[in-house]
């Protein structure tokens, strides 16, 4: 398999899926080759583009929960980043995704917690 | 060998067609009103690639769903493994981890492109 093809193609299949999502591919486009470069990785090892930021475990229904693109599964948690968990992706009006801090699912939590809302995963 | 395999209009954009030119199995591609023409059989494990998707220049294979790039006939993914949730009975057991096997060890291959061209009312793909 030729890495740059896959990644070309995940491209065109992820920009589909995100976009009604209101995110965007990050402005940082280093980044984002090396995210996907990764995925197409765990793709040809585990079948599947998963999340090159988050473990993998013995249970499959999380670990679906991790595919890329995966913000459905964390909508609320991702927009409250306004990126997603590894940042290939951000929302459509952010230009500086360095300014975007990675919050944990327990600090969103508490967050939300403290706000009198939250999610459940 | 030029040969008509369609009539401008009948493959709908994002549709496929299955043409036996010959000895030939092809499959004529409706990429956004562009017209590609590859091998009808899956470079993995010979699907029939008309009954999989087309989404703009890439076709999914049905069967483990490969992915080509119809331009080029390039493979660009390893075949998607199944995942069952419920435990199969015996002898079912043993033939899916003797499938499971055969599908580690079997490689993926670059499909045949066709140089296809449309004159007048017709598709043409060019047959070696």
């Amino acid at each position: 398999m030729n890495v740059e093809s896959r990644k070309r193609s995940l491209r065109y299949f992820f920009a589909k899926v995100v976009e009604p999502l209101g995110y965007k591919f990050t402005p940082d486009a280093e980044l984002a080759e090396y995210l996907l470069e990764q995925e197409t990785h765990l793709e040809e090892k585990h079948g599947s583009p998963f999340c090159p930021c988050q473990g993998l475990t013995q249970n499959h229904e999380a670990n679906m929960k991790i595919v890329c693109p995966c913000i459905p599964f964390h909508r609320e948690h991702f927009d409250y980043m306004k990126r997603c968990w590894c940042g290939l992706f951000v929302q459509k009006d952010v230009s500086d995704p360095d300014s975007l801090p990675q919050i944990s699912y327990e600090e969103f939590r508490k967050a939300k917690d403290a706000s009198g809302s939250g999610e459940g995963r | 060998m030029l040969l008509e395999v369609a009539k401008a209009g009948e493959i709908a954009p994002g549709g496929m067609k299955f043409v036996k030119a010959g000895e030939r199995e092809i499959v004529v591609c409706n990429s956004d009103g562009r017209y590609y023409a590859v091998d009808r059989r899956c470079g993995h494990m010979s699907g029939p690639l008309e009954m999989g998707a087309l989404d703009g220049t890439i076709v999914t294979c049905p069967m483990h769903h490969v992915q080509f790039d119809v331009t080029t006939g390039e493979a660009l993914n390893r075949p998607v493994p199944e995942y069952i949730d419920e435990p199969l009975p015996g002898r079912w057991a043993e033939y899916m981890k003797h499938f499971g096997t055969l599908m580690a060890n079997t490689s993926v291959c670059n499909i045949k492109t066709f140089p296809v061209k449309v004159d007048g009312g017709a598709i043409q793909v060019e047959i070696d």
